[in-house]
């Protein structure tokens, strides 16, 4: 009886220590409840599991993979998120061509370029928030290549001085998109939209 | 005699006076020529460099051209710096030996022209001749060595270490007050067995000795500690119980050591510069390695961290980034309604993002947690007619200002379908 209750309270206590072991923390990720629901079936492009006897134990299907596999070996690496198909085009409710596809170099974006958009107050103030985002930590607020990115990249221009003040709009728009010198390519962050409003926004910083 | 002598003297002085002014004379010629060395000269170049130099050149660091203090220290003569300044290239396609070897070195890459006057450019190299021979103090304040820190632990801020130093101070203060006591306790009994006159009520408490035995069967004392323990123990299990499922706290190791106390906090970088998505989709995307290349092209190339991001460009592989935020696919969470539309911080979920090193689970991400902050949070309608005469209404019912609730923020199907 004795040794009957000393079981039963041991039993007790090591059920509480693996309870407390669930706790997530460091690389140990805790117990998941339902783990099924944790770990989708369907691909997902941002949790990829490429073992396949991930979830073995918990598995539905007769495919012999685990639950949690979700990879597609079809594709490099593994990979779930594929680019697009090649040779097809979005377009978007303002009926832009990607200027990506449009071939053609910074003179001729000076030259051809024209903002589709109105340098009205509402574009304007959309492009300074997008400038905050996406531009200020090395361009600085002002436009003076003060950011604090910019103080560590070096090289970064005033918009307001010399030669950046007196480029157009579709200079700008070419390096946003593009990049230029030691600034990187920023099309793939920024709708078209947001460029040009970006680029009503900087030329406001350029009379400044 | 002397009258004589000292007419040669005077002659020789004059000649000597003439020869030294005509002398001088050259020398101030030959340095119109040379760079010049007044502040004004120095502050019009400074400025002229400033606006137009900085670009692509700094004076001590080779950046996009090479770094001007080169001029000075190679000696290179004001008619070629001019002339290159003002069109470089058709210095190079005359055949100069220097330019061309300038020109190969860089890749190639063309130095725009300058419409500059001569003096102008003259006030430049002079600007650069006095940072040259005036080289800045060097900053204190580096930018330390990213992300190779170990992990922070999570949610330990400053003030819980002083708690935790202040309880040791405490606990150690504690001891010693128990054996001074301990000690005047046995000095005084030890004094009051000597002691003949002592009534026998009192001899019995002095002579009285500290029985475990009896300590240990006796049943209030033993019922209390199996109480407190019993008591301990479901504590830890229904914790424990409330634990499964929830990931908070969790802190994996990432493949490349990306410290968000560098890019998010020093470097004041936009969350959305890299997570393009947050306002536009369900997710917020973690950044492809082209985002990482718009700096690291030129910054910290040579980091062994770094590397790992070029291996992943050249072999066109994802980096598989840990996840460490997920929610159960019974609960549908869009990151632009909330972030966009709702106005919530990232930090509000996130937690203290730019001081993580290692990121981790910040919150619980439990229902409970969601609901609360739906019951909590106020909206801001202003300047959206939309919500005009929900206000309206909801303000005859109530007092308290709308908020995410009313507008059905804890309907089921909202999240759940």
């Amino acid at each position: 009886m004795f040794l009957y209750k000393r079981i039963k309270v041991a039993a007790f206590m090591f059920s509480a220590a693996v309870l407390a072991s669930c706790t997530a923390g460091g690389d140990n990720q805790g117990t998941e409840y339902a783990p099924n629901m944790y770990h989708s079936l369907p691909y997902e492009p941002l949790s990829q599991i490429t073992d396949e006897s991930a979830g073995l134990w918990a598995t539905s299907n007769e495919s012999g993979v685990g639950e949690y596999y979700n990879s597609n070996p079809n594709n490099p690496h593994r990979m779930t998120m594929r680019e697009p198909a090649p040779n097809t085009v979005s377009r978007n409710s303002l009926g832009f061509l990607p200027y990506d596809k449009v071939k053609g170099d910074i003179a001729w974006a000076e030259e051809n370029l024209k903002n589709p958009l109105p340098a009205s107050e509402e574009v304007i103030s959309n492009g300074k928030e997008l400038y905050d985002r996406f531009c200020q930590h090395c361009h600085g607020a002002s436009g003076q290549g003060d950011g604090a990115v910019g103080k560590v990249l070096k090289g970064v221009p005033s918009y307001s001085k010399g030669r950046v003040k007196e480029v157009n709009e579709g200079h700008i728009f070419h390096v946003i998109t593009s990049g230029y010198g030691r600034m990187g390519a920023h099309g793939s962050q920024l709708s078209q939209e947001e460029r040009w409003e970006i680029v009503r926004y900087v030329q406001t910083l350029q009379n400044q | 005699m002397s009258l004589k002598n000292s007419f040669a003297g005077y002659a020789l002085a004059l000649v000597l006076t003439c020869a030294t002014l005509l002398s001088a004379g050259t020398t101030v010629f030959a340095q119109a020529d040379q760079i010049p060395t007044d502040e004004q000269a120095i502050s019009n170049g400074k400025a002229l460099f400033e606006d137009n130099c900085t670009v692509c050149h700094s004076v001590h660091e080779r950046v996009v051209g090479p770094a001007l203090k080169q001029v000075i220290e190679e000696n290179r003569s004001l008619p070629w710096i001019i002339s290159f300044v003002q069109n470089s290239q058709k210095v190079i396609q005359s055949g100069d030996k220097d330019a061309v070897a300038l020109y190969n070195e860089f890749n190639k890459t063309e130095m725009p022209s300058f419409a500059f006057s001569p003096e102008q450019i003259t006030s430049i190299v002079a600007y650069i001749k006095h940072e040259t021979e005036n080289p800045p103090v060097k900053e204190v304040a580096e930018v330390p060595e990213g992300g190779t820190g170990p992990a922070v632990s999570g949610g330990t801020g400053v003030s819980s270490e002083y708690l935790t130093i202040l309880l040791v101070v405490l606990l150690v203060v504690l001891v010693l007050i128990l054996i001074v006591l301990a000690l005047i306790v046995s000095v005084l009994t030890g004094y009051l067995k000597k002691d003949q006159q002592l009534e026998e009520a009192d001899r019995e408490i002095v002579e009285s000795k500290f029985d475990l035995q009896k300590l240990l069967t006796n049943k209030a004392f033993l019922g209390f500690v199996v109480f407190a323990f019993t008591a301990i123990v479901l504590k830890t299990v229904i914790d424990g119980l409330f634990m499964v499922g929830i990931q908070q706290n969790y802190q994996p190791k990432q493949p490349i050591a990306f410290s968000h106390k560098i890019h998010a906090g020093q470097m004041e970088i936009d969350c959305n510069y890299c997570h393009t998505g947050v306002r536009k989709s369900k997710s917020a995307n973690i950044p492809s390695a082209n985002i990482c290349m718009n700096c690291h092209t030129e910054i910290k190339k040579d980091s062994p961290e770094i590397q790992k991001i070029y291996a992943a460009l050249e072999n066109d592989q994802p980096i598989e980034w840990v996840r460490i935020h997920n929610l159960p696919d019974l609960a549908y969470f869009n990151h632009s309604q909330h972030v966009k539309v709702g106005e919530v911080e990232c930090q509000t979920c996130h937690g203290p993002i730019e001081t993580m090193d290692v990121v981790y689970q910040y919150a619980d991400l439990t229902m409970g947690w969601c609901i609360n902050c739906h019951r909590e949070t106020e909206l801001n309608t202003e300047g959206n007619d939309y919500y005009t005469k929900l206000v309206q209404l909801h303000n005859e019912h109530s007092k308290e200002p709308m908020k995410v609730v009313d507008i059905g923020g804890l309907e089921c199907a909202k999240c759940h379908y």
